[in-house]
């Protein structure tokens, strides 16, 4: 039937047809093995899909999960010398320890402590593998998260998304493979760049959810036209190309195949949107229909429904617009994660609980946190400023080991100082979950073979 | 990071035997405070005996047996920028630190890494305890190490690497010899059927005329043909119909629009700075149309990047020159509020201005070098810093385009306003409040209406008095500053007896600039002739366009290139000889189809050999262009400012800055051709997201050629789809009437450059008993005969 492995891999790589390189790869091992034409996924891990919990700006560690009871013994005074030097954005030299509002408590049989802002996700306590000792290398927005999403501190590069669907292709024939949902406050500093495909081929790009009417672009007919209408221009198209093909030519047939599946979507996908087939008990699981949790519960619950239809990897975003509409709480912290914590508590408890009592928590790996943590030292008296060499990011599901905290900051929330992690090793540790080593997913890019993580990354052992 | 403190000391245990057994700790304790000291290092090796013994024997194998296959200058692939072959860079360490901390066994990540069970050294198993417990004894004692090495600024030996062809100079290759003395029309040619005979593979039948001609539209100037020019040729097809056509088309300023998309590609152009403001450099499509001019006049290569390398030096005052310069600015440049690291952020600016060099012109991955020598290039960290020294005084500099008179009226005016704001300023102070208030009311008024600054391009100028000479970094950390360096070519591309130039050298780009444009440099022109070459073919002689160094792939067919590039010289590196050399060759003309394509797809299924035609899909902006062209539409307009049109406003609120977003109120300009819409980083348009545009962000030397869902959304569903089927249906109208056969034929004409066949026809007039003539345009979008080029 094939011609030719290389051109069908080159052709392939190029091609959404729901099947990733990965799977490729060990199909064409296959194929190579036994001459024949079927392949098995190259599927081998717990996950199957990520949801990526994005708390934007940059949520404080000290007043969620990392308690740090010298901090507040210290408030008011400078920072004692023996904890060493930090850059900052705004902070200058003569700043102020400040403490904090929250109280803690341990929670489960783990015992983890979370702090008194998520009262609904401590109950989840035992399913979270808590990463105290997370770090980065920029302390700005813009080149932090770029960061987190590609690995790397410039705009360009592909993000996790991405990869992880060129990796291993998408499991939906009516939804794209990799959804980012944005919050309706406004931008990141980053932009789209952070989310987006890279070098990477287009087919491997984010769908960015829009908040409101249209969901997905282009998945509307134009008005006046109607489906049985726009079937038959769909078969008028598949006719005459089909008509005009040759042989055994791979690339048209996919081409022919893509209109296909672009069908489908538009006839099935707007049916993930539609949260009427939810219980209400569901509904208020996720603290959908009511204030300030409506929002976030709603995509949150809707990343459940997609990957419910095998979407691969989603991103719902908390926080947008202005620094403070993000957990970017330069000015009050008090106030700003507060409110960032309410509206965003309910909803993630709500889709962990979801997600287990559906037996999908096991293949969903999901991942909390932001692009940093947040200073000890007070930014204008009751703010926190950015801060990258020590904050706390958290996994659960997946294959993750849940209750368990991994490394430590030192007591006043400084510097990540007991097993640090940094953003590779938490790529490269989702790439596990799912099956894949760092080393196996690879693009050709300016004369390197790239991956997701630029220096290789580390499995972070004590939760997996 | 995670070496385990239990282990540790269980291996201090083992030493402590150790030590006994081996002695040399208790019999030279002089030794170890020696070998500590840095100026010990060029002591004789006298008095290290032991040490040398204990390091030849118990370490040094053991690192050449487990560790040099990945971390040494001969490993295939480094891992994690790590070299282990000698004493330098053992201590510089890779990626994440040092590898070896004299007298800290503790802070070496090399001990650290032999004593990890997550990230376990060597990879395929743990070295016995004995092993690692020799390594730490050695570290605690000042890790001493014989090997002959070489100080920081070490030089690569250059004599060997240069014989890799890409670093010697092209030769004039030999005609070679082929059986088929028939088919070839020109030197070309030759090579090519040389290729094809050795690899037992024919060349293809000549594609028929209107293939030919649809090839030849899109390949010279991005767009179709006119279905009457096409039908012209069709008609009578002689050789000279089809040189005049060639002749035309490179006249053309389409041409020159076409062609600098490709250039655009590869110096990842874009008029705004990317990051979070994503700040707007209005006066940055003056460089765009530099280029796109530039193609049109066939500009000689050599003075083509002689501008945008050095214009500002050339001449300052001459306008155009330092648009070209604007070379410089086009790469992301991060800024942020708040405490500035001025240091990391300059270092930044020049890494973008030395890397695109590198990748754009000399088709070297240079930049992996900023932080340690090429892991598979002759190129070392130092000779990076004395490329980077080119640019150590370049600072941005926007220049005023006004005439001298009008520049002196503004200055004038300006300076008017200023004098009375100033002397009302100095008049407030005793006033009584009201009066204040009024003054101050004025001074408003006043500052309003300050002329605004005229048109300015963005450019930059060298500034001696107030820079900071270039400086090797370890690691590439402009937080650890080496020593100073100096201005030098790649040593891999210059005699090694050519001295480096001081720091404080003027006009340091016009000599970059000359050099990389001599005659028999290496790289520049193969370079060049590879890249046009690819935009033909769809494949490079060199496949990788940007890589032309060992990791790279080797040439096809050298002596093609070689030619072509000592062509291109000879013309007085006229890339426009080059273009009609390669589209009057029968290599070019051959038809898609293989004339045995089993065959050829047994033997190259990937068309290196050129047996046929490479088909390919036409790119984000030839999509768009030529809809617009065939619904009737197209706005030819040359040059000028760049367009923001209509996109859902969702996106725009995706922005940092909505308000960016400045959709042209004038609509004819909203079907501008796609090289004049605004190239904004942090908001490509959707329609040319989903056709492969390139982000912009980093050298893009060859398109993906992707085929998704979101493609056929976008072509069904989208809004320049749909309307430009209207407009298809409105022109169908006007020229040939609402008749469907008339309709189906005229149309195929213009989509496929082709009438239908006859099954086509069936299937597009039974679609149109029923069926509305506007899908049936909007169909005409999805054929693959549309969006394809065989």
């Amino acid at each position: 039937m094939w011609t030719h492995r290389l051109a069908r891999r080159n052709f392939l790589k190029n091609a959404c047809c729901g099947m990733g390189t990965l799977a490729l790869t060990a199909m064409l091992q296959q194929e190579q093995a036994v001459g024949s034409a079927h392949g098995k996924s190259a599927f081998k891990g717990p996950a199957k899909n990520v949801i990526f919990l994005f708390m934007a700006g940059g949520p404080s560690h000290i007043e969620t999960f990392d308690p740090k009871p010298l901090l507040n013994k210290l408030h008011g005074q400078k920072r004692p010398v023996e904890f060493g030097e930090a850059k900052y954005q705004f902070v200058a030299a003569d700043a102020k320890l400040l403490g904090s509002h929250v109280t803690y408590q341990p929670y489960g049989n783990s015992g983890i402590e979370v702090s008194s802002l998520f009262p609904e996700t401590a109950k989840c306590a035992d399913d979270l593998a808590v990463i105290r000792s997370c770090y980065g290398d920029v302390v700005v927005h813009s080149a932090a998260q770029y960061e987190l999403f590609s690995g790397r501190i410039v705009p360009g590069f592909p993000s996790m998304g991405s990869w992880v669907l060129y990796g291993l292709g998408s499991e939906s024939d009516s939804l794209p493979g990799y959804v980012v949902m944005p919050d309706p406050d406004g931008a990141l500093e980053a932009g789209q760049p952070m989310y987006m495909n890279g070098f990477l081929p287009a087919a491997h790009q984010p769908t960015m959810l829009r908040a409101a009417g249209k969901p997905i672009l282009n998945l509307e007919l134009p008005s006046q036209i109607s489906t049985r209408e726009r079937r038959k221009t769909i078969e008028l198209i598949e006719r005459l190309n089909e008509a005009a093909r040759a042989e055994e030519d791979n690339e048209l047939e996919a081409r022919i195949d893509s209109y296909e599946l672009a069908f489908n979507m538009q006839q099935e996908a707007p049916g993930v949107f539609d949260l009427s087939q939810e219980t209400q008990e569901t509904l208020d699981l996720y603290g959908v229909g009511r204030e300030p949790t409506h929002d976030y519960g709603r995509r949150c619950l809707l990343a459940r429904r997609m990957i419910e239809r095998g979407v691969r990897f989603a991103v719902v975003v908390s926080g947008g617009g202005p620094g403070n509409k993000q957990w970017d709480a330069h000015s009050d912290i008090v106030e700003n994660h507060d409110r960032m914590a309410a509206e965003t508590d309910r909803p993630v408890a709500g889709l962990l609980q979801d997600l287990k009592r559906r037996g999908m928590l096991d293949s969903t790996l999901v991942l909390w946190g932001g692009e940093f943590g947040r200073s000890p030292e007070a930014q204008s008296s009751k703010g926190r400023d950015h801060h990258n060499l020590g904050f706390t990011m958290w996994m659960a599901g997946g294959g993750i080991r849940g209750g368990t905290i991994v490394g430590a900051t030192d007591e006043i929330g400084l510097r990540a100082i007991e097993q640090p992690y940094h953003f590779r090793d938490i790529h490269t540790t989702i790439l596990h979950q799912l099956g894949i080593g760092q080393d196996e997913l690879t693009y050709p890019h300016l004369g390197r073979e790239e991956r997701l993580t630029q220096i290789h990354g580390k499995v972070i052992k004590e939760i997996v | 990071m995670h070496y385990s403190p239990t282990l540790v000391a269980s291996f201090r245990k083992c030493c402590v035997v150790l030590a006994f057994s081996a002695s040399f700790l208790i019999s030279s304790p002089v030794a170890i405070s020696q070998v500590q000291s840095p100026s010990s290092l060029e002591e004789p090796p006298g008095p290290h005996a032991e040490q040398q013994k204990f390091f030849e024997t118990k370490i040094l194998t053991v690192l050449r047996n487990h560790c040099y296959e990945c971390h040494s200058k001969t490993a295939a692939n480094v891992e994690g920028g790590l070299w282990l072959d000698s004493r330098v860079s053992m201590r510089d360490g890779g990626d994440t630190g040092p590898a070896i901390v004299p007298g800290k066994p503790a802070d070496s990540l090399l001990f650290q890494a032999l004593c990890s069970q997550e990230n376990q050294m060597p990879p395929d198993g743990a070295l016995p305890p004995e092993v690692i417990a020799d390594f730490e004894l050695w570290i605690l004692d000042g890790a001493f190490d014989s090997r002959e090495d070489d100080s920081e600024a070490r030089e690569l030996d250059y004599s060997g690497a240069r014989e890799f062809w890409a670093f010697q100079a092209p030769e004039l290759p030999v005609l070679p010899q082929v059986s088929d003395v028939s088919w070839p029309r020109s030197s070309l040619d030759v090579f090519v059927l040389e290729k094809l005979e050795e690899h037992g593979l024919t060349p293809a039948t000549p594609a028929d005329p209107a293939t030919l001609i649809r090839r030849l539209y899109f390949d010279l100037i991005g767009l179709p043909p006119a279905p009457e020019d096409l039908r012209a040729y069709v008609d009578s097809p002689s050789e000279e119909a089809y040189q005049a056509i060639v002749e035309r088309l490179l006249a053309s300023p389409l041409f020159g629009e076409r062609q600098s998309q490709h250039w655009l590609d590869v110096v990842r152009y874009a008029e705004t700075e990317g990051f979070e403001y994503d700040r707007h450099l209005p006066e940055m499509w003056r460089y765009r149309d530099y280029v796109v001019q530039s193609f049109a006049e066939d500009k000689p290569y050599d003075r083509f990047i002689t501008e945008q390398l050095a214009g500002d030096e050339l001449d300052p005052e001459n306008v155009e020159y330092r648009i070209a310069a604007g070379f410089h600015r086009l790469g992301a440049v991060r800024r942020n509020a708040g405490n500035q690291q001025v240091a990391s952020s300059r270092n930044e600016v020049l890494t973008e201005r030395t890397d695109i060099v590198g990748s754009a012109m000399l088709g070297l991955t240079i930049g992996c070098c900023r932080c340690h020598d090429h892991k598979f290039d002759p190129i070392s960290q130092v000779d990076y810093y004395r490329l980077q020294a080119y640019f150590a005084a370049t600072q941005e500099d926007n220049v005023s385009l006004l005439s001298d008179a009008d520049s002196q009226a503004l200055a004038a005016k300006t300076k008017e306003i200023e004098q009375e704001i100033q002397k009302l300023k100095d008049s407030i102070t005793g006033l009584n409040e009201a009066d204040i208030s009024a003054t101050r009311s004025r001074i408003s008024e006043l500052e309003k209406s300050l002329p605004p600054a005229g048109p300015t391009a963005c450019s930059i100028r060298n500034d001696f008095t107030n820079f900071d000479p270039i400086r090797v970094l370890k690691r590439g950390d402009p937080d650890k500053p080496g020593a100073i360096v100096g201005l030098r070519e790649l040593g891999i591309l210059v005699d090694d007896s050519l001295p480096e130039l001081d720091p404080n050298t003027a006009h340091p780009r016009t000599r970059l600039a000359a050099s990389l444009t001599l005659p028999n440099h290496p790289l520049t022109a193969r370079v060049i002739v590879n890249r046009i070459w690819q935009s033909h073919f769809g494949r490079g002689i060199v496949s990788t366009t940007n890589d032309f160094g060992r990791n790279g792939s080797a040439p096809s067919h050298p002596e093609l290139l070689d030619y072509l590039a000592q062509e291109l010289v000879r013309s007085d590196w006229s890339t426009k000889e080059l273009h009609r050399q390669i589209v009057l060759s029968n290599t070019y003309r051959q038809a898609s189809e293989a004339t045995e394509p089993t065959l050829a797809a047994r033997l190259d299924a990937d068309n290196v050999w050129l047996s046929h035609m490479s088909r390919r899909r036409l790119s984000a902006e030839e999509i768009r262009d030529a809809m617009l062209f065939t619904a009737g539409r197209l706005n030819v307009t040359v040059g000028g400012e760049s367009i923001m049109v209509p996109v859902e406003q969702e996106l725009i609120d995706q922005l940092y800055k909505p308000s960016q977003w400045d959709v042209a109120k004038d609509e004819t300009q909203h079907y501008r051709r796609s090289i004049y819409l605004i190239a904004k980083r942090n908001l490509r348009l959707p329609f040319m997201e989903v056709f492969d545009q390139p982000a912009a962000q980093t050298s893009c030397a060859e398109r993906p050629q992707s085929t998704h869902a979101r493609q056929a959304l976008e072509m069904l569903n989208g809004p320049l789809a749909n309307e430009l089927a209207g407009a298809l249906v409105q022109r169908l109208h006007r020229e040939v009437g609402p008749e469907s056969s008339a309709m189906v034929e005229r149309a195929f004409w213009l989509v496929a450059g082709r009438p239908p066949t006859q099954l086509e026809d069936q299937l597009s007039e039974d679609f149109l008993e029923q069926g509305s003539q506007r899908e049936f345009c909007l169909a005409m979008f999805s054929l693959n005969a549309f969006l394809y080029v065989n």
